[in-house]
């Protein structure tokens, strides 16, 4: 399995990105936050990922049905052509219309479709993005809440070890 | 997905590329279960109209393309019925390929961390 790059990208197209943390402690230390602030800092930056999410989610669905809706019109205009016809319209949204040779429709089509599968992709790489970003923070949440039930459960353990000396 | 707490095992960045490949392969599964189950319906869908089409006694019949219906010979529309159920069947067999290797590989990283983190991860659906 290849690995990727250890250095992190810092942020993609206005997302930030999730540092990862390597020790606790130092996060903490550096970050000078408390435990507490800390893990409402990364549960808001959570949230922020999951609206940011659902933007994404909404637009790729809305690129998807453009995409199914290129692939129809192209296979009636192509076979409006074979019934006879030298021209096509094509409808251009916003009640315009305009009429077009074959050749010139089928690549105004292609153009259209060529550009909403480049859109298409780069949205889908933007959610990966995203879900691991989403992940980063949920593991970093996680190891920050057991960071602190350890040092609790040490502080407590020294504690009652000098009680009993 | 979850740490039990009070856990001493260090995470590294490892770790880290390995939770989230993980992640973003049960995403994967998830939207392929999705896909297949349209894939399924599809190929169903092209069984009753060609079994409709059988029974039919209609020279000339309404075909679908996109929204609208054109007249088409019979033996047309036979023929490109067989053909979309060709381009589904294969369509579903590569969906249930990826679907098993993506299986595979979520098990290797199971492996993997469930042997370095035991407890203290969980991998499960909810």
């Amino acid at each position: 399995m290849a690995s990727s790059s250890t250095s992190a990208v810092s942020e993609r197209r206005g997302i930030p990105a999730a540092a990862f943390v390597e020790d606790v402690q130092t996060y903490l230390t550096q970050s000078g936050l408390d435990v507490n602030s800390s893990l409402a800092f990364l549960q808001e930056r959570l949230q922020q990922y999951k609206l940011v999410e659902m933007k994404l989610l909404a637009q790729q669905r809305d690129l998807q049905a453009l995409i199914a809706d290129f692939e129809v019109s192209e296979g009636i205009y192509s076979r409006a052509r074979i019934e006879d016809t030298d021209s096509v319209c094509l409808w251009l949204g916003a009640n315009v219309m305009l009429e077009y040779s074959c050749d010139e429709a089928t690549n105004l089509l292609q153009k259209n479709l060529e550009n909403a599968k480049a859109s298409l992709e780069v949205l889908v790489d933007d959610l990966h993005f995203l879900r691991d970003q989403v992940t980063v923070t949920q593991v970093t949440i996680a190891r920050v809440y057991n960071w602190d039930v350890h040092q609790r459960r040490s502080k407590q353990a020294a504690a009652a070890a000098a009680k009993d000396s | 997905m979850q740490q039990g707490g009070g856990s001493d095992t260090e995470v590294t960045w490892e770790d880290q590329q390995n939770i989230n490949k993980f992640g973003r392969l049960n995403n994967r599964f998830h939207e392929l279960e999705d896909e297949i189950k349209i894939a399924k319906e599809m190929n169903e869908n092209l069984e009753d109209a060609s079994n409709e089409l059988i029974l039919t006694d209609d020279e000339v019949v309404r075909f679908q393309i996109g929204e609208v219906f054109a007249h088409m010979p019979r033996e047309e529309v036979e023929s490109r019925i067989e053909q979309m159920k060709e381009v589904t069947s294969k369509n579903l067999e590569k969906l249930e390929e990826e679907k098993d290797s993506v299986l595979a590989q979520m098990a290797e990283l199971k492996r993997i961390l469930y042997g370095k983190f035991k407890d203290s991860i969980n991998l499960e659906e909810d």
